[in-house]
């Protein structure tokens, strides 16, 4: 299966995040802005430029029923935007943060969102109503090195996190105020807020990229020494599958059915991860044909030209038959691919169509067979 | 080309390949900052078990990983005294001119002769793969650059000691 589309929309793109109709996409060309564009007739023209952060923004998420969007940066800040008329209007929110957030998700309920961040803690965001402006609860204390990666779970209330000390932990999130009791399942059943459900210490090396499935019953997430790992039961005795594989390590992960897990990453190539029916997971395929391009000659980086100009006329001229120089990788994305989104209907029970964003600044929307 | 040197950066080349897998990643010790890790090293948890590849005693590579940098030092052969003066003064050159080289740093790592600073900013401007070739193929010319140096100091060395005896004769 190839890309369903391929556009190429900025230089570089750090996140991108879909309208609730999926007719404009809201990405970040890798520095302080977010660019929405929208898509006419296969052409995109970029409608809004939201500017009101000063570094590079590391998390963008639109919630697909109140249509706004929360935007994260590394200049500690949050904002959640608000379309009022035909302007984008922001709001500060206080996240209570000395260092940068890295990731940000809307709960599935859309009252509450979820920050990670390099200070090694979560804030937890919900709007307050008297006050007019959204809050922040942390959870502090739990993790030993910055979070890179949030996922809520169904039920509104709990929540995955990874981080670079290579452990994914599960910690319950309930607010007085904002959840009600009878909201959450068994699993959730009177944990107060920050509480801590259970630590995964799988990996020897960073965790990112962790995902609920549909259901909630399996937790997915990735280690930096290519392996990706899968949860089932989460609770007192959670039990582990790890698959390790021999490319690159991964990103990001996004459960497409209970059953299949599409994972991206510095390998340039989305890889299918599936479980049989005794639940054993496994490496699938790749996504994309592996082409076997030949590297241009136009992309003669400016090094050789650096270095041809101080050989200057020295060198008779480099010769190439030494060592055979190393392939291009990928066929839609040229660079480390950081972030995989749905494109899912409101009634869709699975994800059929799911976009991806990479360094090279295109981004590709995938289409599933079957 | 010797068999082992081609060995020798086909290894270079698959570890380096495996190893630049970085991204962009903000200081966790100070506020709005982002540094290389690898120079810094305030996290131990930020960096990887660094990589040390040796030809022999004289020529070894060190690829030390963080989160968002890559350091790679090389140590050249020096077989006398005039290779270890002429790699001196050739290496230095470059190093003066790292800014054209971008991934050059300014100053060797202690105990090697060069050393390259790979951040995310570089694996996101340039292609991977370039850069890659980039290093190795620095690696390999950086050999046949000194063996050439050496042979027209010799050359030059010669003839003008014949030009100076000339009047005795």
């Amino acid at each position: 299966m190839a890309a369903a589309a391929v556009y190429q929309l900025a230089q570089c793109i750090t996140c991108h995040a879909w309208s609730p109709d999926h007719s404009m996409v809201a990405l970040c060309p890798n520095n302080n802005e977010v660019h929405i564009y929208r898509s006419s007739q296969d052409k995109w023209e970029r409608v809004h430029v939201l500017e009101k952060h000063d570094q590079i923004i590391s998390g963008i998420d639109w919630s697909p029923r109140s249509n706004k969007i929360v935007t994260v940066s590394h200049d500690r800040n949050s904002y959640v935007w608000n379309k009022e008329a035909s302007e984008w209007v922001p709001t500060l929110v206080i996240l209570r943060l000395n260092r940068a957030a890295l990731c940000v998700q809307w709960s599935p309920k859309e009252n509450k969102f979820a920050v990670g961040s390099g200070a090694k803690t979560v804030c937890i965001c919900y709007y307050e109503q008297e006050n007019n402006w959204w809050v922040s609860k942390l959870i502090r204390k739990k993790h030993n090195s910055s979070v890179t990666s949030v996922a809520w779970h169904p039920n509104n209330i709990l929540i995955a996190t990874t981080s670079t000390d290579g452990k994914c932990r599960v910690f319950s999130t309930f607010i007085k105020g904002v959840d009600s009791r009878d909201s959450g399942t068994s699993l959730s059943g009177d944990l107060k807020f920050g509480e801590q459900v259970v630590q995964l210490d799988l990996s020897f090396s960073w965790a990112f990229g962790v995902k609920w499935s549909p259901s909630g019953n399996t937790l997915a997430y990735v280690g930096h020494n290519s392996t990706i790992y899968f949860v089932d039961d989460i609770g007192p005795s959670p039990s582990a599958q790890n698959v390790t594989f021999n490319d690159l390590p991964l990103h990001d992960v996004l459960f497409v059915s209970e059953r299949m897990v599409i994972g991206v990453g510095f390998d340039c190539n989305p890889m299918v991860f599936t479980a049989d029916e005794r639940g054993i997971w496994s490496f699938f395929k790749f996504l994309d044909e592996r082409k076997a391009a030949t590297s241009s000659s136009k992309s003669g980086s400016q090094f050789s030209e650096a270095f041809g100009k101080l050989y200057g006329q020295s060198k008779p001229g480099i010769s190439n038959d030494a060592v055979e120089p190393s392939r291009p990788r990928g066929g839609a994305h040229e660079n480390c691919i950081n972030c995989i989104v749905p494109l899912k209907k409101s009634g869709d029970r699975t994800v059929k169509r799911f976009s991806t964003s990479g360094l090279d600044g295109k981004v590709v929307i995938w289409e599933l067979e079957n | 080309m010797a068999n082992t040197l081609r060995l020798y950066l086909t290894c270079i080349r698959n570890t380096l390949e495996a190893a630049m897998c970085l991204q962009n990643f903000p200081c966790q010790e100070v506020e709005r900052h982002n540094k290389p890790e690898v120079e810094l090293k305030t996290s131990p948890e930020l960096l990887l078990n660094p990589v040390l590849i040796c030809r022999n005693e004289a020529e070894k590579c060190l690829i030390e990983t963080s989160i968002n940098s890559l350091r790679i030092s090389i140590k050249v052969r020096q077989a006398d005294e005039l290779e270890n003066i002429l790699t001196k003064k050739f290496l230095r050159f470059l190093s003066m001119r790292a800014e054209a080289f971008q991934v050059l740093r300014r100053k060797p790592v202690q105990g090697y002769d060069i050393s390259f600073l790979v951040t995310n900013y570089h694996c996101e401007d340039m292609q991977k793969h370039k850069l890659i070739d980039f290093i190795v193929q620095f690696m390999e010319d950086i050999d046949k650059e000194i063996g050439e140096l050496k042979l027209s100091v010799n050359t030059r060395g010669r003839l003008v000691a014949t030009e100076f005896l000339k009047q005795f004769m």
